[in-house]
C-alpha cells in the first residue's frame, strides 16, 4: 500500500477543521496512520480506495464523515471544444485513453504536492507500475489542439522533462531516469505511443516521459490531462479520481471530444438497493432514512425510493472503484453508521469442535517427545540442498519440491527431512550447556505430497546408538508403532552404527537412526558426537488420506 | 543459656572443634591439625572458615616472604657466576677472539671488565686480580644471609638469581564460644547422606545421625522437557476455539492458484499473485469442477447482483502451483465441500510470503483462521465472535477499523490494545463475498476471520525479534516458563 503524505494546513483548510478532529476520524474510514509529524500526516489507505490517495479525496471523505458536507458532489462539466484523435496505429499497443482540461486551478505548493503524490499512487495501485495505467499532466496554455495520439518510429526526438536538447524515443530509455525505470513496459515494441499537438509538439510519451514543452509550476493555471492504458475501466477510474481531485482543489472541469466520445463522464451510477439485506448482513435494524444518512455521510448520494417501501436508491460517485456488488454499499452503511457501535453479539450456532486427526496425532507425539526429556524447536520448514543433501551425504531426493523464485539460496526448497534443522541448531547453539536434546514435528514434502515427520537428536560427550535405540522403543510404544530393526545403510549415520525401523503392518521403512557420521558432524561444525532419529508419521499413525 | 542447636555443624567442623578444644590456649598449625584429623591441610582451612563464620574459632592469616635462589642461581650457587668460571678457563692473558667461543663469553666478559677483573688492550684479554664480589658471596651463602639488604636483593633478583616467594599460612584459635560448645559435647558420629533400604526396614536410621542440608543453598538447575513456548500457545488457542465449537481443519502447503487465489476472487492481475510476494513452484493442478462458476463469478458476476472484475478469466494462470499465502484456502475448500448449514472450523497452520527474513518478517509464519456458516449469520455476530475470542485471548479492549480484502465485504481490522504500546492491529476478518461463496452453491453467510498467529506471540511473549521463534536459542526455550504462555 502506498503512504500518502497530507499537509496539515492544507488539510485543516479544505475540512475546515483541526488537527485533532481529523485524526479522530482518520482511522474510522479505513485508514492506518503511519506517522503524525508537526507539518503533516503519513497514512495508508487500503488499494480498494484510490480515491483517498490525495488530500482532496482525503478532505471529501473527512467533510462527509464530520457531516460537515454530506452526499454526492455534483460535478459540473462545459465543453471545452477541444479535439483528440486516436491513430489506428494505437490500438494494438495501448488503446485506452481518458483525458480532461483543467481551467483556473490555483496552484500552490500543496496542491502540487497532493497531485504529484496521486498520480504516483495511482500509476503503483492501478497502473501497476504504469504497465496498465499511466497518466501525464501538461500546462494547456503551452501547446495548441488538435491533439493525436499514435504510434511513431523510436527514432523520432523531442525534448524530454528535466532535460534541456532533443534526444531520440530510444535515447530516452537508455539516458533518461525515468526511461531507464518504465523501458520494459516499451522496448519489445516496434513504434512508441507519443501525444503530439496540432503543430507536431509533443507533449508526451506514455507511459515514460512528458515533453520539457508542458512542464508544470506555481504559474500554471490551466492543465491538460492524459490518461493510456491497457486496461479501460482502470484508464475510466484514474481520469475520474484526478478530475474530481482537481475539482476540489479549485479547478473548472471541461470536456475534450476523442474521436466522437465526449469526457470525462463523471455521472454516477446508480444501484437500487435493499434495506432488509443490509441490516441482516450488518445485524442491524435501520430505518430506510438512517441508511440514507449513513450514505450520504459516505459521500454516496441516496434516496428513499418512495415507490418501494423496502428499497433505497444509491448514486456511486464517479471516483469509487470498489462498489461492485450491493454487499460493497451495505459496508459503507455499516462504516457510516460506525463499526463500533454495531452491536456485537454471539449467535447460537450449535456446532461440536472436533480436533484434525493430524493435530491431535501430532500433539501426542510433542507429549511423548517432551516426556524422554526432549525439548521442542520449530525450524523454517524452506531450507536448501547443501543442508538438506550436501551436508547429510544423502543423495538428493528427486521428489524435493523448489521455489520457483527463491529470495535467497538458503531458503530454496521445502524439506524433505527435519533432523538436518536439528543439527543446524545443535550447530547455532553450539556455547550452550551439554547435554542438549531437541525435537522437532511437521510438515515435511515430497513429490508435492505434504507429509509430517518427527525427528529427535542428542548430542553430549556420551551420545550414542544404544541412548537412541531407548528413546525409538520407548516412543513407538507410546505411540503404538509396531516396528522391527534392521541394519541401515544411511550415509548419515557410521555404518555399523545405523538401523532403520520398519514398520510391521506395511513392511515399509519409515525412519532411520543411529550415531551420526563425523564427517557429517563436521559439515554443521557441531564438535560433539549425536545420536539421533527420524520417523514418518504419515501412513503410521494415520492413513495418508487424512489431508484435506 | 546458649543452645547447642543454634549451630548446625558438619561432623567435620565437629572434629575439627574437638581438636582445637584439646588445646585451648594455643594457635594451632592447619598442617598439624590436618595429620591429626588425617585430612588435608586445605580441607582443615575449609572446616574453620565454616567455624569461623560461626564464631567458634578465629583464624589469622600469615604472609610471609622469603627469599630462594631461582634455577639459574642454584646452578652459578654450584659452578660460580659466569664471570668467575670464564675468568677461571684460561691463564693470565687471551686472544679476545679466542675467548669469545666460551658458552659464557657474551654475559661474562662483560661482568669481568665491570669488576675489574681483566683489561682489553689491541684483542687481547689480560688479567688483573678478582676478589670475591659481593654477589658471589650473596648467591653462595643465601641461607646464611637473610637479612640481606633491600638494594642488594634488588640486584640480585635483577640478575635473575634469586626470587621472593610468598607463603601464607593460618593460626586457628578457638573462641570462647567454641570452648563453651566443645564443653556441651559434641556427637562425633558418622552423618549419614542417604539412607538404606536396610536402614529404613530395620528401624536403625532412628540411631542414626543424618547430615542436615543447607536448605538455603540454590539448586542445580534442571530443565524438563518441553513443547516449544510457541506451540503451547498455538494449543492454547487450539483448545479455546475447539471449546468454542469448531472443527480443526488442516491441509496441503502446496495449492493450485485456483484454490489459494481465484476461488477467493482475487483478481489474476492481483499485485499478491505476482512472484515478487508468492512463492510459484513448478507443475499445475486442473482446477476442480465447478471451475466454470468461478470464471463467471469474475468476468461479470455470474448469477450474483455483483459486477465482477470484467475482463477474460484464464484457467491456465489457475493451474499454477503455490505454496499457501494463507490458509483461507482450506476454509474455501471446506465450504465447497460442505454446503449444509451450521458449520464452524478453524485451522492454524503455516503459511508462505515471499519475504525476506528481518526482525518482524519472516517467509513462513503461522495463521489461524476461523470460519462460521449458518442461516442469520450477520457482521454484528463477526464482531462477537472476534471479541470472545480475543478476550479469552487475553486482549480485554477490541476495537474495529475498516479494512479490504478481495474475499470479505464488509471487511475489518481488530485492534487491540496493549500497554504501551497502545492499538496494534491483529488480523482481519469480514463476511465472505457472495463471489467466493455462490459458486459452491453456499447460501447463507460467512463469518471468517485471520489472526497472525506468531504477532500475538511476540506480544505475549515479549519478543523483540521474530526469528526467535524458529532459530531458537535453547537456553530461552529452556527457561521459558510454561505459565508465562498459559494465559493469565
Amino acid at each position: 500500500m502506498p503512504i500518502i503524505s497530507l499537509s496539515n494546513t492544507y488539510l485543516e483548510r479544505l475540512c475546515g477543521t483541526d488537527k485533532k478532529a481529523i485524526l479522530s476520524v482518520l482511522p474510522k474510514i479505513g485508514s492506518d496512520i503511519e506517522r503524525i509529524e508537526d507539518n503533516h500526516i503519513d497514512t495508508e489507505f487500503f488499494p480498494n480506495r484510490p480515491d483517498l490517495y490525495s488530500t482532496e479525496g482525503v478532505a471529501r471523505a473527512i467533510r462527509g464523515y464530520l457531516g460537515t458536507e454530506t452526499g454526492e458532489e455534483i460535478y459540473t462539466i462545459t465543453d471545452s471544444g477541444i479535439t483528440f484523435s486516436l491513430d489506428e496505429n494505437i490500438r494494438t499497443i495501448r488503446p485506452y485513453f481518458g483525458t480532461a482540461v483543467i481551467r483556473d486551478i490555483n496552484f500552490d505548493n500543496d496542491a502540487i504536492l497532493s497531485l504529484m503524490g496521486l498520480q504516483e499512487a495511482l500509476h503503483w495501485v492501478l497502473g501497476r507500475g504504469r504497465k496498465k495505467v499511466s497518466i501525464g499532466v501538461h500546462n494547456f496554455d503551452s501547446v495548441t489542439p488538435p491533439f493525436f495520439y499514435h504510434a511513431v518510429s523510436p527514432d523520432t526526438s523531442f525534448v524530454p522533462l528535466d532535460m534541456d536538447e532533443e534526444i531520440t524515443m530510444r535515447e530516452i530509455l537508455e539516458i533518461h531516469p525515468k526511461g531507464r525505470d518504465y523501458a520494459h513496459i516499451v522496448s519489445h515494441l516496434e513504434k512508441f505511443p507519443i501525444i503530439t499537438d496540432a503543430h507536431d509538439q509533443v507533449l508526451s510519451f506514455p507511459p515514460i516521459i512528458n515533453g520539457e514543452l508542458t512542464k508544470v509550476t506555481e504559474e500554471t493555471k490551466n492543465l491538460l490531462l492524459d490518461v493510456t492504458g491497457t486496461d479501460q475501466r482502470a484508464v475510466i477510474l484514474a481520469l475520474n479520481i484526478l478530475c474530481t481531485s482537481l475539482i476540489s482543489a479549485g479547478g473548472r472541469c471541461e470536456g475534450v471530444r476523442v474521436d466522437d466520445v465526449f469526457m470525462p463522464d463523471l455521472s454516477p451510477s446508480v444501484r437500487s438497493v435493499s434495506v432488509a439485506e443490509c441490516n441482516a448482513l450488518l445485524g442491524l435494524s435501520l430505518t430506510p432514512k438512517d441508511m440514507v444518512v449513513a450514505l450520504e455521510k459516505m459521500r454516496f448520494g441516496a434516496e428513499h425510493n418512495p415507490e418501494c417501501e423496502e428499497r433505497v436508491l444509491v448514486r456511486v460517485p464517479c471516483y469509487r472503484a470498489d462498489i461492485m456488488h450491493d454487499w460493497d454499499i451495505f459496508e459503507d452503511v455499516g462504516i457510516g453508521y460506525g463499526l463500533d457501535t454495531i452491536p456485537a453479539s454471539l449467535p447460537h450456532v450449535a456446532t461440536i469442535g472436533v480436533e484434525h486427526p493430524i493435530m491431535r496425532a501430532l500433539s501426542r507425539v510433542r507429549m511423548a517427545c517432551a516426556g524422554l526429556g526432549y525439548i521442542e524447536v520449530m525450524p523454517f520448514t524452506l531450507t536448501n540442498t547443501r543442508i538438506l543433501f550436501d551436508a547429510m551425504q544423502r543423495p538428493h531426493h528427486p521428489g524435493t519440491l523448489s521455489i520457483l523464485h527463491p529470495i535467497r539460496e538458503e531458503q530454496s526448497v521445502f524439506r524433505t527431512d527435519i533432523l538436518p534443522s536439528l543439527l543446524d541448531l545443535f550447530r547455532i547453539n553450539k556455547r550452550r550447556e551439554l547435554p542438549q536434546r531437541l525435537f522437532s514435528t511437521g510438515d515435511v514434502v515430497l513429490h508435492e505430497v505434504t507429509l509430517q515427520k518427527v525427528a529427535l537428536a542428542s548430542t553430549h560427550p556420551g551420545a550414542d546408538f544404544s541412548e537412541m535405540y531407548a528413546v525409538i522403543a520407548s516412543l513407538c510404544h507410546e505411540l503404538g508403532i509396531a516396528y522391527t530393526v534392521q541394519e541401515g545403510s544411511d550415509p548419515a549415520f557410521i555404518p555399523g552404527r545405523a538401523a532403520d525401523i520398519v514398520h510391521t503392518d506395511t513392511g515399509t521403512v519409515i525412519g532411520q537412526f543411529g550415531e551420526i557420521h563425523p564427517d557429517v558432524l563436521r559439515a554443521f561444525d557441531i564438535d560433539q558426537p549425536v545420536a539421533a532419529v527420524e520417523l514418518t508419521l504419515s501412513g503410521v499413525l494415520y492413513p495418508l488420506e487424512e489431508a484435506l | 543459656m546458649m543452645s547447642p542447636m543454634r549451630y548446625e555443624l558438619s561432623l567435620n567442623e565437629k572434629r575439627l572443634l574437638a581438636a582445637l578444644a584439646e588445646l585451648p590456649n594455643e594457635q594451632h598449625d592447619p598442617v598439624d591439625l590436618g595429620n591429626k584429623l588425617s585430612s588435608p591441610p586445605e580441607s582443615v582451612i575449609q572446616y574453620a572458615n565454616l567455624l569461623s563464620s560461626k564464631g567458634l574459632c578465629t583464624i589469622e592469616r600469615i604472609v610471609s616472604i622469603s627469599v630462594v635462589r631461582t634455577e639459574e642461581g642454584e646452578l652459578y650457587a654450584r659452578y660460580g657466576l659466569p664471570e668467575r668460571q670464564l675468568y677461571n678457563s684460561f691463564d693470565t692473558s687471551i686472544e679476545m677472539n679466542q675467548l669469545n667461543r666460551h658458552p659464557l663469553a657474551r654475559i661474562g666478559i662483560g661482568w669481568m671488565r665491570r669488576l675489574g677483573w681483566i683489561t682489553i688492550q689491541d684483542g687481547v684479554i689480560t688479567k688483573t686480580d678478582a676478589p670475591p664480589s659481593d654477589l658471589e658471596q650473596g648467591l653462595l651463602r643465601l641461607h646464611e644471609h637473610l637479612n640481606l639488604s633491600e638494594h642488594f636483593k634488588r640486584r640480585l633478583i635483577k640478575r635473575g638469581l634469586i626470587q621472593e616467594i610468598e607463603t601464607i599460612s593460618y593460626k586457628i584459635h578457638i573462641s570462647p564460644d567454641g570452648q563453651n560448645l566443645a564443653a556441651q559435647g559434641l556427637d562425633l558420629r558418622e552423618e549419614l547422606g542417604t539412607l538404606t533400604s536396610e536402614q529404613i526396614i530395620s528401624g536403625s536410621w532412628k540411631e542414626l545421625p543424618l547430615r542436615k542440608y543447607d536448605v538455603t543453598k540454590p539448586p542445580k538447575r534442571i530443565f524438563p522437557g518441553k513443547i516449544h513456548p510457541y506451540q503451547q500457545l498455538i494449543d492454547e488457542m487450539r483448545h479455546i476455539l475447539l471449546s468454542m465449537g469448531f472443527t480443526e481443519l488442516h491441509g496441503d502447503v502446496i495449492q493450485s492458484a485456483f484454490w489459494n487465489f481465484d476461488a477467493l476472487f482475487q483478481p489474476q492481475d492481483h499485485p499478491a499473485r505476482e512472484m515478487q510476494d508468492t512463492f510459484h513452484l513448478a507443475g499445475s493442478r486442473s482446477p476442480p469442477d465447478g471451475w466454470e462458476q468461478v470464471r463467471d463469478i469474475h468476468e461479470h458476476g455470474g448469477q450474483t447482483s455483483s459486477t465482477g472484475w470484467g475482463g477474460h478469466w484464464d484457467p491456465e494462470v489457475s493451474k499454477g502451483l503455490v505454496l499457501r499465502t494463507h490458509t483461507t484456502c482450506l476454509s474455501v475448500q471446506t465450504l465447497a465441500k460442505n454446503r449444509v448449514p451450521p458449520q464452524k472450523a478453524f485451522c492454524i497452520g503455516r503459511v508462505y510470503r515471499r519475504e525476506a527474513i528481518d526482525p518482524t518478517h519472516t517467509p513462513e509464519f503461522e495463521q489461524l483462521e476461523g470460519i462460521v456458516m449458518d442461516e442469520g449469520l450477520t457482521f454484528g455476530h463477526l464482531m462477537g465472535y472476534l471479541r470472545e475470542f480475543y478476550t479469552r485471548m487475553g486482549f480485554e479492549s477490541v476495537r474495529f477499523r475498516p479494512a479490504y480484502f478481495p474475499y470479505t465485504e464488509p471487511s475489518v481490522e481488530p485492534e487491540v490494545y496493549v500497554e504501551g504500546l497502545g492499538w496494534v492491529e491483529l488480523g482481519g476478518a469480514g463476511v465472505f463475498r457472495e463471489e467466493v461463496t455462490a459458486p459452491w452453491g453456499v447460501s447463507c453467510p460467512v463469518l471468517a476471520w485471520g489472526l497472525g498467529v506468531s504477532r500475538v506471540a511476540m506480544l505475549r511473549m515479549n519478543l523483540r525479534d521474530l526469528r526467535e521463534l524458529y532459530q531458537s536459542d535453547i537456553d530461552w526455550v529452556k527457561s521459558y516458563p510454561l505459565i508465562s504462555t498459559g494465559g493469565l
